[in-house]
């Protein structure tokens, strides 16, 4: 019945969305229909366009489950985006001159690149843990610091000096992770995740404290939660995942090495998966191969219609506040009118 | 060396300018008890608007007008979530944050059809205030005067608020709604109007900042302008805890910071280590205050 009424609700709210945005692109003197058949015929309307959309998704599935852990155990970790680049960045400089066999060195650069985005959210864990500042800033600011840091590593150490644009050189061939059909084994990796991340949130001891964390996180401290300790691991954890996002979008993604913009907006995107799924890891994969059909499907949008692809990132917001304001609506008005009619009740027994 | 330092003096109160509007949006907010982080959002959307303004009617005014409305706007939608629909303060401004990105890339796109960013002599700038007696003394006038006139109003802002906020009426309404909203209601205030009041005039001045970013600053529309400024407004905020006169003393310090950046450019430094320096400083600022904080508890 719960996952019932959540899902109705869902949908409802996702409904809601593309209203409004049919009504916007109204406005803006184009068919709403037609900007929806493109979508769908370009994130899924066949197994090309499908699998192309899987592997939209698969960087949006980490940072989503990233943030979604985060904030599930009370930890704002808003900075995907530097932690997401710093992993991509490591990878596409030690895929360039490391020289061990493929079978190995993919899973090795993979991991390393998780652990430099680990690392810089340890930045974050430290500042918090023995300064106690506010991980939201410290993390959102080491994301400008993480974003020009990698720039310049791209444009002065490690520039290819054939490239158009500030980049690193072209990993090594051997480093390129297979695909199945087109369908890139990255996908498999966050479909390993997902299922790891469920078990530790759910399974394990840690996972339960984190959680209660997230509800209160005095009452956890006074119900003996490591609660310092349970953090840092949190933000350390969702930095890996990060970090395994860059590193995948390296080894996995079209382009096989480092440039300017190759973080995309994913470490938003996550966050912004994490809230309209409620936290819940589960929920966050799903929401994630929402938002990679509609960031695939804007790329055919725009070839067919005259709506430019940056229309999808509009889309992506007003979808999550409709969606939270749905919610929130529905939970608040309906818990009103529950006790406005149980005190009319009480009232007329007397 | 002594043209250097007026320079960087100069660069200093026009870096700081946007993060102060901001911050003192961000202010009302912070004493209405409303963890608001949309100043990021209104900042772009005002940003957008002030130079749409200017670019189609040829009038910096006109733009201005533009922009305050587009920051009424933002600050409607967030009344509408968090206080009339009931979200999460913090989850409404992330989605306000997301939603004035798209916009203003989108609109870029379309309205211009432009990517990245919008140069043009159609943007008339703010127009810029000579300082009269001020002008007369040579190094003060160099520094102070010739700024856009915002510049100037928006310090005059930072003290009357501080005289606004502690001295007034409104002041002591919104100070004790964000204290007990149960309490002041029971004073005959009604808290929900209080709170309404306070996002209007974040999304005012934060709009503002925005005109300042685009219009002031330069006169041009870049994606994502406001790289961050309004996360720094909010640092600013909580280290202060909201007072409007120590929001305009730290503003300086990161517009000294940032300006420095900016002159270490010209010394063979790389520009992506001069971009840093505000963010570095903010973290840095935050670390000394924690450090602080610690000693006074042991």
């Amino acid at each position: 019945m719960r996952v019932f009424r959540r899902v109705a609700i869902s949908i409802i709210s996702i409904l809601t969305a593309f209203v409004v945005c049919a009504i916007l692109i109204r406005t803006q003197k184009s068919s709403p229909i037609e900007v929806y058949r493109a979508l769908y015929t370009y994130g899924l309307g066949s197994w090309a366009a499908f699998s192309s959309t899987l592997n939209t998704a698969t960087p949006l599935i980490f940072t989503g489950i990233s943030a979604a852990i985060a904030f599930a155990s009370g930890v704002v970790n808003l900075g995907q985006h530097g932690q997401l680049l710093m992993g991509a960045v490591t990878t596409a400089i030690l895929g360039v001159y490391l020289n061990i066999p493929s079978w190995l060195g993919i899973p090795v650069l993979a991991v390393v690149g998780g652990f430099a985005g680990a690392l810089w959210a340890g930045i974050a864990a430290m500042l918090k843990r023995h300064y106690e500042m506010d991980e939201f800033i410290s993390t959102l600011m080491l994301n400008f610091i993480g974003e020009y840091f990698t720039i310049y590593l791209a444009t002065y150490p490690f520039l290819d000096r054939k490239a158009y644009v500030p980049a690193t050189r072209l990993i090594k061939r051997v480093y390129f992770m297979p695909d199945f059909n087109g369908l890139n084994v990255a996908f498999f990796v966050a479909v390993f995740v997902l299922v790891l991340s469920f078990w530790y949130m759910k399974m394990t001891r840690q996972g339960y404290e984190s959680r209660m964390m997230g509800y209160n996180v005095e009452f956890a401290r006074v119900g003996g939660c490591a609660v310092e300790s349970n953090s840092t691991f949190v933000l350390l954890f969702t930095g890996f995942l990060s970090g395994l996002a860059g590193a995948l979008l390296i080894l996995g993604g079209t382009q096989h090495r480092f440039m300017k913009g190759i973080g995309a907006n994913f470490g938003w995107d996550g966050v912004m998966i994490a809230i309209i799924a409620n936290n819940n890891v589960i929920e966050t994969f799903f929401y994630g191969l929402f938002f990679g059909i509609l960031k695939n499907g804007a790329i055919g949008m725009e070839f067919e219609t005259s709506v430019p692809s940056e229309f999808i990132l509009f889309l992506e917001a007003i979808i999550v506040l409709c969606v939270v304001g749905t919610r929130s609506a529905i939970e608040y008005y309906s818990q009103a009118i529950r006790s406005l009619t149980k005190l009319r009740k009480v009232v007329a027994e007397k | 060396m002594i043209d250097l330092t007026l320079h960087i003096l100069r660069a200093t109160l026009s870096s700081a300018t946007p993060v102060m509007l901001a911050a003192l949006g961000g202010m009302f907010t912070y004493y209405a008890n409303i963890f608001n982080i949309a100043m990021e959002g209104m900042m772009l959307t005002g940003a957008f608007f002030a130079v749409y303004g200017s670019y189609f009617f040829g009038d910096w005014a006109i733009g201005t007008l533009f922009a305050v409305l587009s920051g009424l706007l933002m600050a409607a939608l967030f009344a509408f979530f968090a206080i009339y629909l009931r979200c999460d303060e913090f989850i409404t401004g992330i989605g306000i944050n997301m939603l004035a990105l798209g916009w203003t890339t989108y609109a870029l796109r379309s309205t211009f059809n432009v990517k990245g960013a919008l140069i043009s002599a159609k943007i008339v700038p703010l127009p810029k205030w000579r300082v009269p007696i001020l002008d007369l003394f040579e190094p003060i006038g160099s520094i102070i005067s010739g700024h856009p006139f915002l510049l100037y109003l928006s310090f005059a802002i930072a003290v009357v608020l501080e005289i606004v906020i502690f001295n007034s009426r409104f002041g002591l309404h919104l100070r004790a709604t964000g204290e007990d909203p149960e309490a002041t209601k029971s004073a005959g205030i009604n808290p929900i109007k209080i709170k309404l009041l306070a996002t209007v005039l974040c999304g005012i001045l934060s709009s503002l900042a925005g005109v300042y970013l685009s219009l002031g600053y330069v006169a041009l529309f870049s994606e994502n302008m406001s790289n961050g400024r309004g996360w720094i407004s909010l640092a600013i905020i909580i280290l202060v805890k909201g007072r409007p006169i120590s929001i305009l003393g730290l503003s300086l310090i990161f517009g000294l910071f940032e300006s420095i950046g900016l002159i270490l450019q010209h010394y063979k430094l790389a520009p992506q280590f001069a971009a840093m320096t505000p963010y570095i400083a903010t973290l840095f600022v935050l670390y000394l205050y924690g450090k602080r904080k610690r000693k006074m508890e042991w």
